[in-house]
C-alpha cells in the first residue's frame, strides 16, 4: 500500500523542512507512527487523511502544541526543537488554524501586530501604519489599516491572518481547513495569495477535507491514514479526487444514492411566508415537501444560516409565516419549535451543538427528555433502550456509549449530534445547518445517507451548505441566496456547479455559463 | 425492540468501557483523593489532637455541618447550573431566621411555610433576571443580598427579633435523635432526597445540561430559563431553611447570624470538587465538602488555634483543592 511514500520534493533542492521518523502515541492510540516527510522552499503541500488519520496530531508537533515521543525535526537540515507554538513561530513555523486568532474588537493593525514582539514598546504609529499598508498590499487587501476587525468578511479576516504570520517571517505556513467556511471567491483570493507567498520561497502545508481545493492548489500530496503516511504524491500524477480518497481509505467508495423520495408524501411539510431575520434576511419564502431535501446556498453572509436558526426558534427579532404539516409554528421559541416537529444542528457543533463533557448517551437524548419521562421522572429503561438504537441508527461504537463525546473525532461527533434529531417520529422538519462540516469523506458518506434516510421516511429536509458538491449530491432543490433574498430556485436536474457559483456571486455572466 | 438487539454490535448493556474516558479516570481519581484526604484528616485528628476522636466532638464537628451542609447544598445546585453561586446566602438565611421567629405567635406550621416560601420566591427572582433576561450572576445576587438586608433592616427596626415567651412550639428542631441533633437527620434526609431527585428526574438531566452548555441546551429545545429558576428557587428554599434552623437554635433572629455562611457555602462547594463552570457534581460532595471543612476548623479549635488562623487555614484549603482539582484534569487529559 505504501506506494511511492519517500517522494521527494523537487530533486536537488535542500528541504526547507524535514520530518524524520515522527511519532506519537496518546494512551493506547498510535496517533502518528513513525511518519516521514520533507518540504521544499516555494512548495505547496497537502495534507490529506480521515479524521483521526493524524494530521492534526502532526500539525500540532509542526506547531509545537505537542512534543513528539520519537524522530526529529529538521529545518534547512538543522534539526530543531519546537518547544511551545512561540518557538515554532520564532522558529518560522505559523498556522493559520480553523478558529481564527484574532480580536475582532481590534483594528486591522492592532491585529496584524497582534503578538509581535519586534515592535518597539514605545509605539511609533507612523512606522506600524507604514508597515502594516506594506502588509495588506502583499496580500493584495485594500482596506484601512485602522478600520476594526469586525467589518471584514470571514475571507478577508484570514487573509489578515496570513499577513500577520508573514508579517512575522513564517517560512512555512500551515493553513488547517481554511476554506471550511469561506465561500468560493474568497476561498479563490486565498489561494491567489497562497500561491504568490511561495512564489517568494515560503512554503505551504495545507490540510483539507476538500480534496478538489487539494489537487488545485498543491503541487504535492500526502496521505496519512490511521497514523502512518501512506503515500505522497506528485498533484499532476493524481487524476481525479476518487483517486486521493481510494488512498485515504484504503478502499473504493461506494457511489452515492440518489433519494428516490421526492412525492412520497403530498402535502405534507414546511410552508416558508415573507420571513424576515434583521438584519441578514430581508424575504424568504419557501415551500419545502415532506421527504424533499432542499439544499440553501449562498456565500458567507448571504442569509442562509440565519433562515435555519429562525426556523429552529434562535431568532428572537424574526418575523414572518412558518407552518408545518399546515399547522401554524410560534417563531422566536426553540422549545415550540421543537414541540411543533422541527429538529435543528447548529454549524456550531462545539458551541452550540453538543455537550462534550457528556456521554453519547446523554447527547442523544437531549432533545428526548419530555418523551422518555413520565410526571417528570426519567424513565430510565427507555431512555436506554432509545440511546443504544440512535447509537446503532447512526453507527457509532456501541460500546462506547458512556463515554464523553469530546473523545470522539469530528466525523464521529457530527453522527452523534445528528441523532438527536433524526429517527424521531415526531420530526417534521429537519434543519441542517453545515452537516458536513470539518467531516472526512467516508463520514460524510454516512451523514449523507442518514440524511436521504430521513427523507425517505417522509421528513422534509432543508440544509444550508457552502460547498457545492454537497449541494449537489444531496439536494432535490437548490436553493441559492444572496444579500437576505432567494436568488435562484431551480430543481436538482435544473442546475450544476456554474450556475450556482455564478448565482451566488450575483455575477452576469451567469446567461453565457447557462449557455 | 427486539430487532435493535438483532443488529446491535455485540457487547453487554451499559457498556462503559473506560476507553478514552478520562472525564471518568478524573471523577475516580477525585472520588479516591477525597477518601484518601478524609482518612489522613480522621488519622491526623487522632493522633495530634486530645479530644478528637470522642463522641462530643463527633457530635460538635456534625452540628456545625447542619447548617453549612445546607447552605452548600443549595449553592451546589447554582454551580452546577453553570451561575457560580448566590452572595445572598447569608442575608436569605437571616431573614429566614427572622421571619420564623417573627410569625411564631401565628403557628409553627404557618412561620414554616411562609419563611421557606420567602426563601424560595427570592431565589426564583434571581432565577429569572440570571436565568431569564442573562443578568450576571454576580450582580443579582449581591444587589439581592442588600435588598433583603434592606428590607429587614427596616420591617425590624433594626431589633433583635425574638421568639414569644414561652413558645415551646420550635424545640423539637434543636432536640436529639440517638444523640444526634435533628437538623444534622434533615440535613442527610435532604442530600438523600435531593440527590435522587437530581439523578431521576427530567429536571436533573436538564439542570446538567444547561450547566454545561447554555447555548446547545437552548438549541436543544430545553427551557434554559425555567431549568435555572428552578435551581435557584430550591436553592432560595434551603438558605432560607438553614437559616430558620439557625434561628431556632439561637432563639434570636438578626441580620448578625449572616455571619461567614456565604463564605461557607461557597467554599464547601468547591472543596467538594462540584465544577465551578458548571455542569457536573452531586449533593453530596458539597456535604462532603462541608464536613471537611467543618473537620479542619475543628482540629485547628481544638488545638487553640485563633479564629484569624482558622479562617486563614479554610482560605488555604480552598485554594488547595482548586489547584488539585486542576492538576488531576490536565492529568487525565494528557
Amino acid at each position: 500500500m505504501t506506494e511511492n511514500a519517500t517522494a521527494q520534493p523537487a530533486a536537488g533542492t535542500q528541504p526547507l523542512l524535514s520530518v524524520r521518523h515522527v511519532s506519537k502515541t496518546y494512551g493506547a492510540v498510535r496517533a502518528l507512527d513513525d511518519a516521514s516527510l520533507e518540504l521544499a522552499s516555494g512548495e505547496i503541500l497537502g495534507l490529506c487523511g480521515h479524521n483521526g488519520a493524524g494530521k492534526s496530531t502532526l500539525v500540532k508537533i509542526l506547531t509545537g502544541q505537542v512534543h513528539p515521543d520519537g524522530g526529529e525535526i529538521a529545518m534547512r537540515d538543522a534539526p530543531v526543537e519546537l518547544r511551545d507554538p512561540l518557538d515554532a513561530q520564532s522558529k518560522g513555523l505559523a498556522i493559520v488554524d480553523q478558529e481564527l486568532a484574532l480580536a475582532p474588537d481590534l483594528s486591522v493593525e492592532e491585529n496584524l501586530f497582534l503578538g509581535n514582539f519586534d515592535l518597539s514598546l514605545l509605539r511609533r504609529p507612523g512606522a506600524v501604519r507604514r508597515r502594516a499598508r506594506d502588509l495588506l498590499s502583499r496580500i493584495g487587501l485594500a482596506v484601512d489599516p485602522r478600520s476594526p476587525l469586525e467589518k471584514l468578511s470571514i475571507g478577508e479576516r484570514q487573509l489578515i491572518e496570513i499577513a500577520r504570520l508573514v508579517g512575522r517571517d513564517a517560512r512555512v505556513l500551515i493553513l488547517d481547513e481554511p476554506t471550511a467556511t469561506l465561500s468560493e471567491n474568497e476561498i479563490e483570493r486565498v489561494f491567489a495569495v497562497v500561491r504568490e507567498l511561495v512564489r517568494e520561497g515560503r512554503s505551504t502545508i495545507f490540510v483539507s477535507h476538500r480534496l478538489d481545493e487539494v489537487l488545485d492548489l498543491c503541487d504535492r500530496v500526502t496521505v496519512l491514514r490511521d497514523g502512518r503516511i501512506v503515500a505522497s504524491r506528485s498533484t499532476a500524477d493524481i487524476a481525479h479526487r476518487q483517486e486521493l480518497i481510494k488512498m485515504m481509505i484504503g478502499r473504493e467508495l461506494p457511489p452515492p444514492q440518489r433519494s428516490e423520495a421526492a412525492g412520497v408524501a403530498v402535502g405534507a411539510g414546511a410552508a416558508i411566508a415573507g420571513l424576515r431575520v434583521p438584519p441578514a434576511v430581508a424575504d424568504f419564502s419557501l415551500n419545502v415537501e415532506g421527504g424533499q431535501i432542499v439544499g440553501l446556498t449562498g456565500q458567507i453572509g448571504s442569509g442562509t444560516s440565519q433562515v435555519l436558526r429562525a426556523l429552529a426558534g434562535l431568532e428572537p427579532d424574526a418575523r414572518g409565516g412558518f407552518t408545518l404539516d399546515g399547522g401554524a409554528v410560534r417563531l422566536g421559541a426553540p422549545a415550540a419549535a421543537l414541540r411543533a416537529g422541527v429538529a435543528f444542528a447548529s454549524n456550531d457543533r462545539k458551541g452550540e451543538g453538543l455537550f462534550l463533557e457528556k456521554t453519547v448517551e446523554d447527547n442523544l437524548v437531549a432533545t428526548r427528555l419530555d418523551s422518555l419521562s413520565r410526571l417528570g421522572f426519567i424513565r430510565g429503561g427507555a431512555l436506554r433502550e432509545t440511546a443504544r438504537r440512535l447509537v446503532d441508527f447512526v453507527k457509532v461504537d456501541g460500546d462506547r456509549i458512556g463515554d464523553t463525546v469530546e473523545h470522539f473525532s469530528g466525523g464521529n461527533q457530527q453522527k452523534i449530534f445528528l441523532g438527536r434529531c433524526l429517527d424521531r417520529e415526531d420530526v417534521k422538519l429537519l434543519l441542517l445547518d453545515e452537516p458536513t462540516r470539518g467531516v472526512d469523506v467516508a463520514g460524510r458518506a454516512e451523514i449523507h445517507q442518514l440524511i436521504r434516510q430521513a427523507a425517505l421516511a417522509g421528513v422534509a429536509v432543508l440544509f444550508a451548505s457552502t460547498e457545492l458538491d454537497e449541494i449537489l449530491d444531496l439536494s432535490d432543490r437548490v436553493v441559492t441566496m444572496f444579500g437576505g433574498r432567494i436568488v435562484a430556485s431551480l430543481a436538482r436536474e435544473e442546475t450544476n456547479a456554474a450556475l450556482i457559483s455564478a448565482d451566488m456571486t450575483m455575477s452576469h455572466e451567469r446567461k453565457e455559463v447557462a449557455l | 425492540m427486539s430487532t435493535d438487539v438483532a443488529t446491535a454490535p455485540t457487547g453487554p448493556g451499559p457498556a462503559r468501557t473506560g476507553a478514552g474516558g478520562s472525564r471518568e479516570a478524573a471523577t475516580r481519581g477525585a472520588f479516591y483523593g477525597a477518601i484518601a484526604v478524609f482518612a489522613a484528616l480522621i488519622l491526623y485528628g487522632a493522633i495530634s489532637t486530645d479530644g478528637f476522636l470522642t463522641m462530643t466532638n463527633v457530635r460538635a464537628i456534625l452540628s456545625s455541618v447542619a447548617f453549612v451542609g445546607m447552605v452548600a447544598v443549595g449553592t451546589a445546585l447554582i454551580m452546577i447550573s453553570g451561575n457560580l453561586f448566590s452572595l445572598a446566602v447569608g442575608s436569605t438565611a437571616a431573614a429566614a431566621a427572622m421571619i420564623f421567629l417573627a410569625l411564631l405567635p401565628h403557628g409553627i406550621v404557618l412561620a414554616f411555610a411562609v419563611t421557606l416560601l420567602m426563601g424560595v420566591v427570592v431565589g426564583a427572582m434571581q432565577g429569572f433576571l440570571v436565568g431569564g433576561i442573562g443578568a450576571n450572576t454576580i450582580i443579582v445576587t449581591i444587589g439581592a443580598a442588600g435588598l433583603i438586608q434592606g428590607v429587614a433592616l427596616w420591617a425590624s427596626h433594626g431589633a433583635t427579633i425574638l421568639p414569644p415567651k414561652g413558645d415551646t412550639s420550635f424545640d423539637w428542631l434543636n432536640g436529639h435523635i440517638f444523640t444526634f441533633a435533628v437538623p444534622i437527620y434533615i440535613l442527610f434526609g435532604t442530600v438523600v432526597v435531593l440527590d435522587q431527585f437530581l439523578r431521576r428526574s427530567r429536571f436533573g438531566r436538564r439542570l446538567k445540561l444547561v450547566g454545561e452548555n447554555v447555548e446547545a441546551a437552548r438549541a436543544a429545545g430545553i427551557r434554559t430559563a425555567w431549568v435555572v429558576i428552578g435551581a435557584f428557587s430550591i436553592a432560595g428554599g434551603l438558605f432560607a431553611f438553614a437559616g430558620l434552623e439557625l434561628g431556632a437554635f439561637n432563639e434570636s433572629g438578626s441580620l448578625l447570624i449572616e455571619g461567614t455562611q456565604t463564605y461557607d457555602a461557597i467554599a464547601a462547594a468547591v472543596v467538594g470538587g462540584i465544577a465551578i463552570t458548571g455542569g457536573r457534581g452531586s449533593v453530596w460532595q458539597a456535604l462532603g465538602g462541608a464536613i471537611l471543612i467543618a473537620m479542619i476548623s475543628d482540629i485547628l479549635l481544638l488545638r487553640g488555634y485563633s479564629e484569624g488562623i482558622q479562617i486563614l487555614v479554610k482560605g488555604v484549603v480552598v485554594f488547595a483543592v482548586v489547584v488539585l482539582a486542576r492538576l488531576n484534569r490536565m492529568r487525565a487529559e494528557s
